[in-house]
């Protein structure tokens, strides 16, 4: 049992987490991928900038400004620095569920980040500070699932980072390999080993596929790998995981059934066909992913927090 | 909250005093009482260990740990948010690092006059709502108490367990110059602060460790769950496990951390408006389940705003039918609504009246002399005095409406004087007074700064006086304002166990 409202705050707080995570991400490799004067580069700088939605036309000179808007920039709702505020406003409003632990590590970011010197330090050196936003993120998590009970709190905080990410990893799939990309077929290595990168994804493809690189392997890999954290796969079965746990306590007319949605998402990845993924193109499977987790959050929404007093009211 | 406090002789000089390493030469108490230094420049007893303490600290190390401790404040989120137009920033209340202490015996005094002050004041509320009695006796004149806004007609004739209105009080006392303890005003309606306290107090654990071990202090910690346990002792017998919940009006509230602080520290949820739902005199929660029933509400909502059905209709802080609920008995508000007419400034007049009245008892600890521009005899006086009384509005607070006389300029006073012969009943006056003063780290140095007292106080079955305090300090030098709004901080409050004077055979540090 807990508060809508709280529910509703900590679904958000995953979620924007994941998001400020995943954006430092693309910044950071962005960034990296610029300093080689390539096709390449100026390929997975397009990758990083249609991921976000805001396919500019590739140029490479102007992409520290486009990272540092992306990173810095407080009037852009889709920023780093906007997405840990948003985490920490929500974080503030539900601070009695979450540990002491779990809210310095956020507090402390986003003190960081929001401090007058985090431009300097930002231009000083960017991968710097891009590496210790996503350390700090992991830490964040890495306090929660140390120090906070695995209840219905850290659950719901679960399901908001693990929603953010199916939808993100799609993105970035739909970006790379949906068909007709803008700069032709994505077969370069080095904007292959961009796009693994982002999803930070490279150490474990290795040790799965070895260094040879192919756009067949990355899909299988971020779609259909049952062990990587960040294969959408492993997302969706994470979201129906907790998605059953949460709901068990709700009586069962009422529902609108997200874990039915979650259940039913997750078995379709499971049992998918690779080859049809080869047949007709990623594009179709990836769009049915992102639109089936709009749906799922709906649900979430029209079970545990907006649900019409009427059904509710004791008997 | 809002108090303010001045005096006459703010002119105190203060020579430049040499930087730390701190000596009796660089610290210079003016002519209040000091709470470490006697008026001839030893050492009080109490204060002995942390003395020698400081003396072995230097400049670096003092700032150092000064440092750290501001660092833990703003780690924690024990921070206020000032909005700018270009950027917001977050800002912690000022954190002073050296305790102030209290022995054993001035505290028993203060904790029985703490004691006896409140079940007074509980029984003048209950009487009030109640039979009138006291306003049949004429000991407190009845448009006073009727009068006052602070009233809540909606109060009258409503049952309240254990005669228990003021379920949370924080008091404000001042040591005059005379070192004696006075109640200069009461908190009835939502006293804030206690997060300080403790957050205080983990701060001086890790700032003075050996000096904390050595000096046996009385343990603050068990504030939550005795604030908990006074909570649910106000819910009926029949319901076996109380739902208890603390209403805050949301994040924005400056004193929100202290809101989530206390949901958190006992367990309970910390609900706004919005969660509530009433349905046929009964409060539930919204939750991820459905609805629950709410017991007990430790509001940290003013009266105005709880209830749109019953008081201020444009309030959304409040659950409609709120009030209703509480009449029909099915859940308890705390603290009660209309607690606030017994901390009415006029009202506070009569205190040891009402403490004589109802226990038969003088008051322990004696009320700041007041005079009430209400009664002819004390108006002339305060007319005549005007130079030198601070002179407040009845009905306003927060340093309003409020003349202070030794620092008005003639027009001013004149036209306070008309403001107030035109309506005398909304006017008290009382004495400028010199509080005492405590050392603080300002700058670097060791200063004399002049302090009040909070203490917190519990009364449900029981009532039960926390061992410790919010020590609030008016960080300006010489000023005698500790509101947080006006430059004022705090400092951790340590009551002592007993006198048996320092332990020094074990201090380390």
């Amino acid at each position: 049992m807990m508060l809508a409202r709280v529910a509703d705050s900590l679904y958000w707080l995953g979620r924007y987490i994941e998001r400020a995570e995943h954006l430092s991400r693309l910044s950071s490799v962005m960034l990296n991928a610029t300093l080689d004067q390539t096709d390449a580069g100026a390929h997975a700088v397009w990758i990083a900038m249609a991921a976000v939605g805001e396919p500019g036309d590739g140029a490479g000179v102007a992409s520290f400004e486009a990272a540092r808007t992306l990173v810095l920039n407080r009037q852009d709702p889709n920023s780093v620095v906007s997405s840990l505020a948003r985490a920490r406003e929500n974080a503030r409003q539900v601070r009695d569920q979450i540990t002491t632990e779990t809210w310095e590590r956020l507090n402390l970011l986003y003190l960081k980040v929001t401090d007058t010197r985090a431009a300097k330090e930002f231009s000083d050196s960017s991968s710097t500070f891009l590496h210790d936003v996503i350390a700090d993120l992991h830490l964040f998590k890495g306090a929660a699932d140390t120090t906070m009970s695995h209840g219905e709190s850290w659950r719901f905080m679960m399901l908001g980072i693990y929603m953010e990410r199916a939808q993100l990893v799609s993105r970035l799939l739909e970006v790379c390999f949906a068909d007709s990309p803008r700069h032709g077929r994505l077969d370069d290595h080095v904007a292959l080993v961009s796009v693994l990168r982002m999803a930070c994804a490279l150490e474990p493809y290795l040790r799965v596929y070895t260094a040879e690189i192919e756009p067949r392997h990355i899909l299988e890999f971020l779609v259909f790998d049952e062990d990587f954290p960040r294969s959408i796969r492993f997302a969706t079965a994470q979201i129906e995981q907790h998605l059953t746990a949460l709901t068990r306590s709700v009586s069962a007319g009422e529902r609108a059934g997200p874990e039915r949605l979650a259940g039913r998402l997750k078995a379709r990845l499971q049992y998918a066909d690779v080859d049809e993924l080869k047949a007709v193109g990623a594009g179709p499977l990836l769009t049915t992913v992102v639109n089936e987790c709009a749906r799922i959050h709906e649900a979430i929404y029209e079970t545990f927090v907006a649900y019409p007093l009427e059904m509710r009211l004791p008997a | 909250m809002g108090l303010e406090k001045s005096m006459a002789g703010m002119t105190q000089t203060f020579a430049e005093a040499p930087p730390l390493p701190m000596t009796e030469a660089a610290y210079l108490p003016g002519v209040a009482y000091d709470e470490m230094f006697t008026a001839d420049g030893g050492v009080r007893p109490h204060y002995d260990p942390l003395h020698a303490r400081m003396s072995t600290l230097g400049a670096e190390e003092l700032a150092g740990r000064q440092r750290t401790l501001e660092r833990s404040f703003l780690l924690q989120g024990i921070t206020f948010t000032v909005y700018g137009a270009e950027n917001t920033t977050e800002r912690i209340i000022p954190t002073d690092l050296f305790p102030r202490i209290i022995p054993a015996a001035e505290w028993a005094r203060i904790e029985a006059g703490l004691t006896q002050r409140l079940r007074a004041l509980n029984l003048f509320l209950d009487d009030i709502y109640g039979d009138q009695q006291i306003l049949m006796d004429g000991v407190v004149p009845r448009e006073l108490v009727l009068g006052a806004p602070s009233y809540r007609r909606e109060m009258q004739h409503l049952y309240v367990p254990h005669k228990a209105y003021a379920n949370v009080c924080g008091s404000d006392l001042i040591r005059c110059q005379d070192g004696q303890f006075a109640v200069l005003e009461d908190n009835l309606r939502v006293p804030s602060g206690v997060s300080y306290m403790l957050a205080n107090r983990d701060a001086a654990k890790r700032t003075f460790p050996g000096t904390y071990r050595a000096a046996g202090v009385r343990p603050v910690e068990r504030y939550p769950d005795l604030l908990l346990a006074t909570l649910k002792s106000m819910t009926a017998d029949w319901r076996s496990n109380p739902q208890v919940v603390v209403l805050t009006p949301g994040v924005y509230n400056s004193a929100y951390y202290e809101h989530a602080y206390l949901a958190r520290l006992m367990g309970v949820p910390l609900v706004e408006g919005r969660d509530l739902v009433v349905h046929e005199n009964m409060v539930y929660m919204r939750t991820t389940t459905g609805l629950r029933r709410v017991d007990v509400i430790y509001r940290r909502v003013d009266d105005d705003f709880i209830d749109p059905l019953t008081f201020r209709r444009d309030s959304s802080l409040g659950a409609a039918g709120l009030f209703n609920a509480y009449r029909a008995g099915n859940v308890v508000i705390c603290n009660a609504p209309g607690t606030g007419v017994a901390d009415d400034k006029a009202v506070y007049a009569y205190v040891p009246d009402i403490i004589r009245y109802y226990l038969g008892e003088d008051a322990i600890l004696p009320n700041i002399e007041t005079f009430l521009c209400r009664e002819p005899r004390q108006l002339q006086h305060v007319l005549a005095n005007l130079d030198k009384l601070v002179v407040k509005a009845v009905g306003a607070s927060g340093g309003y409406g409020m003349l202070v006389g030794p620092h008005a300029s003639q027009t001013e006073r004149e036209a306070f004087a008309e403001a107030i012969k035109a309506d005398p009943e909304n006017y008290i006056a009382q004495p400028t007074i010199q509080l005492s003063t405590a050392p603080c780290l300002v700058d670097g140095r060791i200063e004399p700064r002049h302090v009040d007292l909070r203490p917190f106080i519990l009364s449900g079955e029981k009532t039960i006086v926390t061992p410790g305090a919010l020590t609030r300090v008016a960080l300006k030098r010489g000023s005698l304002v500790v509101n947080s709004s006006q430059g004022g901080g705090s400092k951790d409050t340590w009551v002592l166990a007993d006198d048996q004077g320092p332990n020094s055979g074990s201090a380390r540090p």
